[in-house]
């Protein structure tokens, strides 16, 4: 059975009511049910102590005369009453002067004692009614009257009211459910339709729906208004968050406009200062060899040695100007993608890499990388950078380790490369990608620092994402995606 | 009369249609004779004497008599009671007024008697004794035969061991006295012409 809290409130109101009118029913039955009992017997009572009056009245001479035959007939006028079952008339001395029996006679019953003082004494035995009552004449007591009665008619009495009390109570509960149902109507059916109204705005966020007005001015008419209003309410935050958000849309689409127009002004500001830097550049070179060539032997060592610091530092500043070219032009165009194997672009950068890790022992442990949409000639910048970078911080180490592969991070396949080099400290990652930003000095590991930002910048144009994990002196790992690369499948 | 009217009042208010008819019914039969077999352990002049003071219970004297000390039982002519009258009446009262045996020997004597016994022995003199008590209201009584037909009131017989009496009513106008319809279905017989 379910409980009556999960009742739906049309049900509960039925119940409710049903049990308010039926207990009522029933403690007023009751309540009637009581007082009819005694009333019934009082009145019983009442009528029997009359009838004993008047035969021990009519027999009064009689027991003075001693005269039985006139008790006889004195009790006899009991017949008359038929719930009277016997009745007797005792003398002072206890014995039966006259009894009266409505069937067959029987012998006369020994009387039960009166108590001293009374007149009058009865006893309820289950169907019977006793009484006894004195003979007084003229202050004398003179004998005893007895009057036995037959209680059938109280109980039929009883069966008949019990049966009309339950004749009462069901029909009441029947006229308490129509009445119920009919009139609970007016005040559950706009809830119901309030309720229905609450569940498709909550279901289909549909805010322009409206509650069915009442003409009730009570608490659920309250409750629609309000509701309705509230509706009302969240309709126009609605609306007010539908225009701002459209509104910051546009604000970003600009701003992104305006960004990105900065952006490639920055970038060919930058190439421009670039490619510009090279020609003047080109010429201190140039005038610092002829300078070595034509004075030769003459040089004195000390102005040969300035030379040779002036040579070197024109090739290195060469060297970061192609490289910030190279990070320009990056910035300038787009990828190409074309499908492409990345074990075959690592293998030709070990082979570019030959040469420089000439002599040193390095153990490549490269994994089955997958078949990818790129822009084969930017990921092969990528993997020289990763692998280069790895080789180099390795440089300490005998053996060095470097392992290239691909795994699941977060549900996402991602590439990566672990070398056992000296690693870095892990509070200085955020710098990691940063132009010109180096964690090493120069004189421990050569490098522009233009490197790491150039991967970066190809793995963004890729739509992927690049990050490092390292501990300092015990390796590093890097680790990128490429776009719509999943777990699942490549792309 | 007052108690028996105190007790017909509620019985009428009552009892239904049918019962108040039973009751008529037998306040008017006359009981016949047949009596049951009571065994009358005591004497028939005890008996008697026992009736005599019960008589007085059940009549009604007319109110404008003297007031007298003692209520009167007399007896006239030789006693047959005895001591047994005596007892009967001892303590006994009617109004309030104590009951007292007088015996007397002359009718004459009989003026502030209310029950007079007239003894077997008078019953040579009964035309007599009759007459001169007339103007009194006295309540005769005798167990001489026929006294009931000779103008007595209240005559005492034996029927089989049981003590009962007749009643001659026509005799209780001149005396003034009533007699209570109690008093009457008891009787044997109940005249009510001359």
């Amino acid at each position: 059975m379910r409980k009556i809290r999960d009742y739906s409130i049309k049900q509960k109101l039925t119940v409710m009511n049903m049990l308010v009118s039926g207990v009522t029913l029933l403690l007023a039955c009751a309540a009637f049910g009581a007082y009819e009992l005694t009333t019934f017997r009082t009145t019983i009572v009442r009528n029997l102590s009359v009838q004993a009056q008047i035969v021990g009245a009519n027999s009064a001479s009689a027991l003075l005369f001693n005269d039985a035959q006139s008790a006889e007939k004195t009790l006899s006028a009991l017949k008359a009453a038929p719930m009277i079952l016997s009745g007797g008339i005792y003398t002072l001395a206890g014995e039966a002067l006259a009894m009266y029996w409505r069937g067959a006679a029987g012998r006369a019953l020994p009387l039960p004692p009166m108590p001293a003082g009374e007149t009058e004494q009865h006893w309820f035995t289950g169907k019977e009614l006793i009484l006894v009552r004195s003979i007084v004449f003229q202050g004398k007591v003179l004998g005893t009257v007895y009057i036995r009665s037959d209680l059938q008619e109280m109980n039929d009495r009883l069966v008949r009211y019990a049966g009309i009390v339950v004749a009462v109570l069901s029909l009441s509960c029947l006229v308490a459910f129509l009445l119920s149902t009919t009139l609970q109507r007016a005040s559950t059916q706009p809830l119901l339709k309030l309720a229905e109204t609450a569940r498709i705005v909550s279901r289909d966020k549909e805010y322009s729906v409206r509650a069915p007005t009442t003409d009730n001015h009570d608490e659920v008419g309250l409750l629609i208004e309000s509701f309705n209003e509230m509706l009302v309410q969240i309709q126009e935050r609605d609306t007010e968050l539908q225009t701002s958000r459209e509104q910051l849309e546009q604000r970003v689409t600009q701003r992104t406009a305006e960004l990105d127009a900065t952006n490639k002004e920055l970038e060919a500001f930058t190439y421009s200062v670039a490619h510009d830097l090279r020609a003047p550049l080109r010429h201190i070179q140039g005038f610092s060899d002829i300078l070595v060539e034509s004075l030769g032997p003459q040089l004195v060592p000390e102005i040969k040695k300035h030379l040779d610091h002036i040579i070197e530092g024109t090739q290195r500043m060469g060297g970061l100007i192609d490289d910030l070219l190279s990070l320009a032009r990056i910035g300038r165009q787009e990828p190409r993608l074309q499908v492409t194997g990345l074990n075959s672009i690592v293998q030709e950068v070990l082979r570019d890499l030959k040469t420089e890790t000439e002599g040193r022992d390095i153990q490549w442990q490269v994994g089955d990388l997958p078949f990818v949409d790129c822009d084969p000639g930017l990921i092969r910048q990528v993997f020289y950078n990763l692998l280069s970078n790895a080789a180099k911080y390795s440089r300490p180490r005998n053996p060095a380790v470097i392992e290239i592969g691909q795994m699941a991070v977060e549900g996402q396949l991602v590439n990566f490369v672990r070398d056992n080099g000296v690693g870095f400290n892990m509070k200085y990652a955020n710098k990691l990608f940063g132009v010109f930003q180096r964690l090493h000095r120069r004189e421990d590991f050569e490098g522009t620092g233009v490197g790491l930002a150039t991967v970066q910048r190809i793995i963004h144009k890729h739509g992927g994402r690049i990050w490092a994990e390292a501990e300092l002196d015990k390796g590093a790992t890097f680790f990128f995606s490429l776009a719509n690369a999943t777990a699942n499948g490549q792309t | 009369m007052a108690a028996i009217n105190r007790i017909t009042r509620p019985m009428k208010r009552n009892l239904g249609r049918r019962a108040q008819f039973a009751h008529a019914a037998l306040v008017l039969v006359a009981v016949a004779s047949n009596l049951s077999a009571q065994a009358s352990k005591a004497s028939e002049y005890q008996v008697k004497a026992a009736y005599l003071a019960n008589f007085s219970k059940f009549v009604a004297w007319p109110a404008n008599l003297a007031k007298s000390e003692s209520f009167n039982i007399c007896v006239l002519g030789q006693d047959p009671f005895g001591a047994a009258l005596d007892a009967a009446v001892a303590g006994e009262t009617v109004n309030r007024v104590p009951l007292a045996v007088k015996r007397i020997s002359k009718p004459q004597d009989a003026l502030d008697c209310r029950v007079l016994f007239i003894s077997s022995s008078e019953e040579s003199q009964w035309k007599d004794i009759l007459a001169a008590l007339k103007m009194s209201s006295v309540l005769t009584v005798s167990d001489m035969r026929e006294f009931t037909q000779r103008g007595g009131i209240v005559q005492f017989v034996v029927d089989g061991n049981r003590v009962r009496f007749e009643v001659n009513l026509a005799a209780t106008a001149v005396p003034g006295l009533t007699l209570s319809s109690e008093l009457l279905k008891l009787a044997v017989t109940v005249r009510r012409n001359p």
